[in-house]
């Protein structure tokens, strides 16, 4: 599902944020990445979904190559991928259902299909009975929930996940997890960047480690 | 069809978000327009003014007394004869004193201690519209001048000719001065629409996140700045209108001495399109410079 060959990121001259990464990740499987602040993860993650072009190296998604995807071409692949932040990127003045609707409005989808697939999304997160709330009226974790459901909503081939718990308690923590094992179950592919070790610990999956821009680390469960 | 029915919600919702951002550009080119259309206003109806005085009596020539009937009757004879000529009219000295009375309007009774003869006669001449030349002019002029009673003889070539290059000069200034509120106009609505664009930041971000297309994210704010620069239009028309009924009536009619308001007239239907276009135009303009830099894929 995602190829990365040789990859090389540097946002000035004399520091690079990625050297000679070569990663390979297969179809539905569950990835961390891991390592400590400023390791490169949410650089890696930025070069999947477009936000930045590497400086060498290729990458491929699902087949494509997206290393030099031109700026009307991105959006399309951004709609088969679905992304969730530490700070949650919710609009603050839209409500639940019009953030979760917003990615199916985006790719001009009919409003009554929208409405099923947002109420089943919301459903999944058990959130649907705060539809018409506002992100600030949510907790932290229920807002996470919330950018959760927009990211599967458009059934992704891909979900990325940049740091997701790091702003949440555990027990938000632990219902954020299920959900992204519950995806993965279905078919999704997950690659989540983290530093919660006790996290990794407690669902053990392939763990990718990155030290100052290289990767260091690359195991199975 | 779902997707122009979610942009123009897009639109709408946008205006209500920001609605002193939203009246503050509409303000700004309603202001812009006015000023122009104001402008305008003046050089259309001087220039009309213009047109009607040259198509008006050409030639007027002033005699030191009435002439007896047999003489005047012999000279409109003798100039009808010239080709070039469509009509002679004596004007006799009550005559011009009434006319000069209608003229002053409602301060006329200041003439009213005065002798109706004060004004001298005069002899009318108007020339066929094909005569209607500088030179045919002059060469008129010319033979009227051979007979020496027609040595008080004016004709307001000169004086429309200066005035016409007065005119000239009052467009071309028109133009320039129109040309930089035009581009301060921009600068300034570019920057209110930017200021809306920064306090929806946020949504520009996710909507590029989740796979907005440029014109999809860049669409609703250009037709909301189109919007805003119609309804910027529309407004200085209508503050045009006011200025013009209110003001600019009874003012210029005052300055040229005209004996009716009537005779002045409001933009013309094709300026009032053109207008309402230059509001658009300032509008969806300025709001594509603000989306140049702050909408990046």
């Amino acid at each position: 599902m995602i190829q990365l060959f040789n990859i090389n990121k540097a946002y000035q001259k004399d520091s690079a944020a990625l050297r000679d990464i070569t990663l390979r990740v297969p179809k539905g499987e569950f990835v961390f990445i891991t390592g400590p602040s400023g390791a490169g993860k949410s650089t890696l993650l930025k070069l999947l979904y477009c936000a930045e072009k590497p400086s060498r190296g290729q990458i491929l998604i699902n087949g494509q190559n997206v290393t030099r995807l031109s700026a009307n071409k991105i959006p399309y692949l951004r709609r088969r991928l679905g992304v969730v932040f530490q700070d949650f990127k919710l609009l603050p003045r839209r409500t639940i259902f019009e953030n979760v609707a917003f990615p199916l409005e985006v790719q001009g989808r009919k409003r009554y299909e929208v409405s099923k697939k947002v109420y089943q999304a919301l459903q999944h997160v058990r959130l649907e009975h705060k539809l018409q709330r506002y992100p600030l009226e949510l907790s932290g974790g229920e807002q996470q929930r919330v950018a959760i459901a927009r990211a599967l909503v458009i059934d992704p081939l891909i979900l990325l996940a940049d740091e997701p718990t790091g702003n949440l308690d555990q027990e938000s923590t632990w219902g954020v997890m299920e959900l992204f094992k519950d995806a993965n179950a279905r078919g999704t592919t997950v690659l989540m960047a983290t530093h919660d070790r006790e996290l990794i610990h407690s669902f053990p999956r392939r763990v990718v480690t990155l030290e100052e821009g290289r990767l260091t680390g690359d195991h199975q469960p | 069809m779902e997707t122009l029915r979610y942009l123009f919600r897009r639109v709408l919702r946008n205006m209500r978000q920001s609605p002193f951002l939203c009246a503050a550009a509409i303000g700004t080119v309603a202001v812009s327009l006015a000023l122009l259309a104001f402008f305008a206003l003046v050089v259309v109806n001087v220039q009309d003014l213009v047109q009607r005085w040259s198509q008006d009596i050409q030639i007027v020539i002033y005699l030191d007394t009435p002439p007896p009937t047999t003489t005047l009757e012999n000279w409109q004879r003798e100039i009808s004869a010239f080709s070039e000529v469509a009509q002679v009219k004596y004007v006799a000295p009550e005559e011009a004193f009434r006319r000069f009375q209608q003229r002053l309007g409602d301060e006329g009774d200041l003439l009213g201690g005065m002798a109706q003869d004060i004004l001298p006669a005069s002899l009318e001449i108007s020339l066929k519209s094909e005569a209607r030349t500088n030179l045919v002019v002059d060469e008129v002029v010319a033979r009227l001048r051979a007979n020496p009673n027609f040595a008080d003889l004016r004709y307001g070539r000169e004086w429309l000719e200066r005035f016409s290059a007065f005119v000239g000069l009052l467009k071309a200034g028109g133009f320039l001065l129109g040309g930089f509120l035009l581009f301060a106009t921009l600068v300034i609505v570019s920057n209110t629409i930017k200021l809306t664009l920064y306090a929806r930041r946020d949504e520009l971000e996710i909507m590029a996140l989740v796979g907005g297309t440029t014109l999809f994210i860049k669409a609703p704010f250009l037709i909301e700045g189109a919007i805003q620069g119609a309804c910027g239009g529309f407004l200085a028309l209508g503050g045009a209108y006011f200025l013009f009924e209110f003001f600019l009536r009874a003012g210029l009619s005052q300055v040229f001495l005209l004996p009716a308001l009537t005779e002045l007239r409001f933009l013309p239907f094709s300026f009032q399109v053109l207008l309402i276009m230059a509001g658009v135009l300032l509008g969806f303009t300025g709001s594509l410079f603000s989306l140049r830099k702050l909408v990046r894929i």
